[in-house]
């Protein structure tokens, strides 16, 4: 096949991505050429590759916006782009540049003083934009590995704190190993049935339940385990759940604050792919799979949290529950089930975005310090009584209390659960939820109740870190009152991939 | 001009308080203050509108208009009233803005949020009685718990309020979210959360014992019945004066609304079945928690567990599952909203003025505060059981429906008069008798004018209901009527 036939149809519909690329490329020469220039006196020209690179994602957003709404394969069947992955890439690139908005004014006050964060930032968001339309299991390697090697170097960016170096050493070594789990699984599913595109995988096992007494699949079985084992890695789900709190903790707040919001998108936009769309007939094997861990992801996310002192713990701990109650929803194995998963992933992300935006704003006066513990936020109330409010309208959301946004992610998620029968999963789901209550509430109680003699200044917070705390507590209260643009992009994503 | 959408109205004025409370500054605290109340004595008169135009001849909902429709899912939300939630809805108005007028010297700090707290509250409480869908009674039924949270733990007394907080929510939660899961079971199985069509539907015998019992959890919790009171007695000595008021006074009935929108309608056979276990533990309730009292040495706190005699009294009268006994329910329910809210707030009027509320520093009351002494035996004696007032006729009332069920359960519940009375009568001897105590309490002051206007319309109101009830249960007749035949 010739080269030039690229650019019959596959160029057209990769350009989002290629631009992107492309950009990244760009802005990492100009970085390069720029600040190693004797000339200019080697400038820092950190927050210029960083406003930059906001542009060139949004430019990729109107792209992607302006995508029709047809299902294309590119690269010969390995990339796939559907309603789906459209609506899943349009999310992670408004994530991914939130996350670069928010951490501009850290990145100015500790000054790191290199621009490749940027660039990192850029690179992780490709591959992620790349592993939500593959269609193949090569694509998704790669594009896992894409993603994983960015992610390595941003947990360990601050070079100057043995805090940073030891949690990305951790991101690493769990990283590639569960690497390697998914690189066994793959050659598994491929030397038992020869095939490594995903629908081609699917028109092959259609059907095998009633063939079980003829073909024996249990080698694919296998494999399917070992990918699934290494994707819930990936996600922080319990039992691989260890490396989550110690790398939020020790990794720089802005990228503890992308590594809560937009990965797990990406993957459980994977995990629907494959488990909806491929290997659907397996239910009976991987239901068991995502009900116990998530059940075990919810008791150890909530539990695990109530002793926590320090916020970026608290906030690994519950993204553990909050895994938990997505992996019920996964595990569900309907339409419905889907659209909770995805309405749910979307509060969730704003809900993470918008705490984060408030650790990374609130910048103490006295030594221009985050807040490291959660007993920092005491007496907030009185200091900054809007910021308090914002925040506890983000915390209620985030118990599940009605009528914010957070009560309808979970809600939808626990009648597909209870649709599909999972009646053990919904108790202890909503159980769960309660735990988990008590540590939120807590941290209401120390901004409002003022049980402690100690106040802290802030200076006033700087304007992007505001705009996206405000807009994810508007969007948070005001979900309940007008869901319908929302709802109906899910609804149409979800059907685009079941049918 | 406002037949149409009076409930809206009802609900949206306290939430345009809420808007103009915002734009008012901090040094004009008396203008806030105003402005709250203001707002609340509007949705009052609001409200009397709506019992004034309640047809009292149907058991159909009224006033029914469409709240709001949620796209792709065929839910359409609409709000009414009927025979039973009218009550409820007129108690809430009527108690909020005595609750913002008894808190105006006491709230120091954070005035403007502290009226915009109870306003919200106020909306959501409307909400929570008149809409007309499962899901949505839940939505506002857990969204109480956002103010009442804020409320208890900002503004209350010192020493436990945050204990107090924290068991409030915690407690009330966990019971909810299994009410939660009940109510996704019956929209995955009958399609629809509409109360209308709902009560149309029979689950099977089991369904319904699975469903009942996830309902009575939560409102097992809020009613409160034993053993899940124990939130009750701290959230109510620990909160502010108007928390404890809106409490007792509201709160608690929306546990007593669920039994009979829900519990009782759609599940009859399941309640049926579960009669016995709702009889013990409100026996239990109304033996234990008046012999507690007696323990007890905060004033506030004896007040509460007589609260929890009281609902226990309410809950039998609920599940003797005949008329007496129902409108016995309903009656004692407006009847113990008033008295008790009243108690609390006697309460208020002697912790405002010497921040205590241990029995111990009081003593001789009558001598120095005799104002304050006549309107506080009249509400002890309203608690008691007193002929002549509410709580004489609708205990009267839930024990004669109760004779129709099950003497023995009648005959345990009608010493709980007895104990009733010996700890509301010991509190006042030891309070407001004997010899004036100064030794630590040296200056005393009578109500003033305001306080006096926050008593006056609860005596009028105890009074009318005691010797003339039939202006309240005329419009309850048609709709427990109709409850009851559901039942058979």
């Amino acid at each position: 096949m010739d080269f030039l036939t690229f650019f019959d149809n596959d160029f057209k519909i990769l350009m989002p991505e290629l631009y992107l690329f492309t950009a990244t490329l760009i802005l990492l020469s100009y970085g390069v050429l720029y600040s190693t220039s004797r000339m200019l006196d080697y400038p820092i020209i950190q927050l210029n590759v960083g406003w930059l690179s906001i542009f060139s994602l949004t430019i990729t957003l109107f792209l992607y916006l302006g995508t029709p709404v047809t299902t294309m394969s590119a690269f010969n069947d390995m990339l796939i782009i559907d309603s789906f992955s459209s609506f899943m890439k349009i999310l992670i690139v408004i994530s991914s540049i939130v996350c670069c908005l928010m951490s501009l004014t850290y990145l100015e006050n500790k000054k790191v003083n290199s621009f490749e964060y940027f660039i990192l930032i850029l690179l992780a968001t490709i591959g992620m934009l790349c592993l939500v339309s593959t269609n193949d299991l090569l694509g998704l390697y790669m594009s896992i590995e894409l993603m994983s090697l960015s992610f390595y170097i941003l947990a360990a960016y601050k070079r100057n704190s043995e805090f940073s170096g030891e949690a990305g050493l951790k991101y690493f070594i769990l990283g590639a190993f569960s690497s390697g789990l998914l690189l066994f699984g793959m050659s598994l599913i491929y030397g038992f049935t020869g095939l490594t595109n995903f629908e081609e995988l699917s028109k092959l096992l259609t059907c095998i339940n009633a063939m079980s007494d003829s073909v024996s699949y249990n080698g694919i079985l296998v494999g399917l385990l070992f990918v699934t084992v290494s994707l819930l890695f990936k996600v922080a789900a319990a039992p691989f759940h260890m490396w989550s709190p110690d790398v939020y903790e020790g990794a720089p707040t802005p990228v503890t604050a992308f590594f809560s919001i937009v990965p797990k998108m990406a993957i459980f936009a994977l995990l629907i792919r494959i488990f909806y769309s491929t290997f659907y007939d397996f239910l009976g094997f991987w239901q068991p799979i995502f009900l116990y861990t998530g059940i075990l992801s919810m008791i150890v996310g909530s539990l695990g949290a109530l002793y926590q002192k320090k916020i970026k713990r608290l906030m690994a701990y519950s993204g553990i529950a909050n895994v938990g109650y997505m992996l019920i929803g996964l595990a569900a194995g309907t339409v419905e089930s889907m659209s909770g998963l995805v309405l749910y992933l979307l509060i969730y992300v704003v809900m993470t975005t918008g705490f984060f935006s408030f650790i990374l704003g609130t910048i103490t006066e006295k030594d221009s310090k985050l807040n490291i513990y959660i007993s920092d936020l005491d007496n907030l109330g009185k200091v900054n009584p809007a910021l308090a409010f914002a925040v506890t309208f983000i915390i209620f959301s985030m118990v599940g209390l009605p009528p914010f946004a957070g009560f309808f992610g979970k809600f939808y998620l626990f009648l597909a659960a209870m649709q599909s029968e999972l009646y053990t999963a919904a108790i202890i789901g909503v159980l769960s939820s309660v735990v988990a209550a008590f540590y939120y509430i807590r941290i209401i109680k120390l901004m409002f109740f003022g049980t402690s003699p100690i106040y802290t200044t802030y200076k006033p917070m700087d304007t992007a870190n505001a705009l996206v705390l405000s807009a994810s507590v508007f969007f948070l209260i005001f979900f309940f009152a007008y869901p319908h643009p929302f709802l109906m992009c899910i609804h149409k994503a979800s059907l685009s991939l079941m049918l | 001009m406002f037949d149409s959408s009076i409930l809206l109205s009802l609900i949206g004025l306290p939430l345009f308080g809420i808007i103009l409370l915002f734009f008012i500054p901090d040094n004009n605290p008396d203008l806030q203050k105003n402005v709250g109340l203001s707002t609340s004595l509007l949705t009052f008169l609001l409200s009397i509108l709506l019992w004034l135009k309640f047809d009292m001849s149907t058991p159909k909902y009224q006033f029914v208009e469409k709240f709001f429709s949620v796209p792709y899912s065929n839910m359409h939300i609409y709000l009414g009233v009927d025979g039973i939630s009218l009550f409820f809805v007129l108690l809430t108005t009527f108690l909020i803005p005595i609750c913002l007028l008894a808190s105006w010297d006491s709230i120091k700090v954070y005035i403007r949020e502290y009226s915009i707290a109870f306003l919200f509250l106020e909306a959501v409480l409307i909400c929570v009685f008149t809409v007309l869908d499962v899901l949505f009674f839940y939505i506002f039924f857990e969204a109480v718990l956002i103010p009442m949270f804020l409320i208890i733990g900002i503004w209350g007394s010192r020493e436990r309020k945050i204990r107090a907080a924290y068991q409030f929510f915690v407690y009330t939660l966990v019971g909810s979210v299994l009410m939660l899961l009940a109510i996704m079971y019956i929209y995955y199985t009958t399609g629809t959360t509409d109360i209308q069509v709902l009560q149309t539907i029979t689950f099977d015998y089991n369904t319904q014992l699975v469903l009942w019992l996830a309902f009575f959890a939560s409102l097992a919790v809020k009613v409160p019945m034993v053993p899940s009171h124990i939130w009750l007695p701290e959230a109510h000595s620990e909160a502010p004066t108007a928390g404890s008021v809106i409490l007792a006074g509201v709160l608690l009935k929306m546990g007593g609304y669920g039994f009979l929108r829900f519990s009782i309608p759609m599940f009859p056979d399941a309640s049926i079945y579960f009669t016995p276990l709702v009889y013990t533990l409100s026996v239990i309730a109304v033996i234990y928690t008046s012999l507690t009292t007696l323990r007890q040495v905060d004033m506030k706190r004896i007040i509460a567990y007589s609260s929890v005699a009281h609902m226990g009294f309410v809950t039998i009268g609920m599940f003797t599952l005949n008329i007496q006994g129902i409108e016995g329910s309903m009656l004692l329910m407006l009847s113990h909203g008033v008295v008790s809210s009243a108690l609390f707030l006697c309460v208020g009027v002697v912790y405002d003025r010497h921040k205590t509320r241990i029995i111990k520093y009081y003593s001789g009351l009558t001598v120095k505060m005799p104002l304050f002494s006549i309107v506080f035996l009249f509400f002890i004696l309203a608690n008691m059981g007193f002929p002549g007032t509410s709580s004489f006729v609708s205990e009267f009332l839930v024990l004669v429906g109760a004779f129709k069920s099950n003497v023995f359960v009648t005959t345990l519940a009608t010493t709980g008069v007895i104990w009733g009375a010996g700890y509301s009568i010991w509190l006042y001897n030891r309070v407001a008798f004997g010899n004036i105590r100064t030794s630590h309490i040296t200056s005393f002051q009578d109500l003033d004018r305001r306080e006096a206007m926050v008593f006056l319309p609860c005596i009028i109101l105890v009074l009318l209901m005691g010797v003339y009830p039939e202006i309240f249960l005329n419009a309850m007749h048609v709709s427990i009527t109709h409850l009851v035949e559901q039942v058979q």
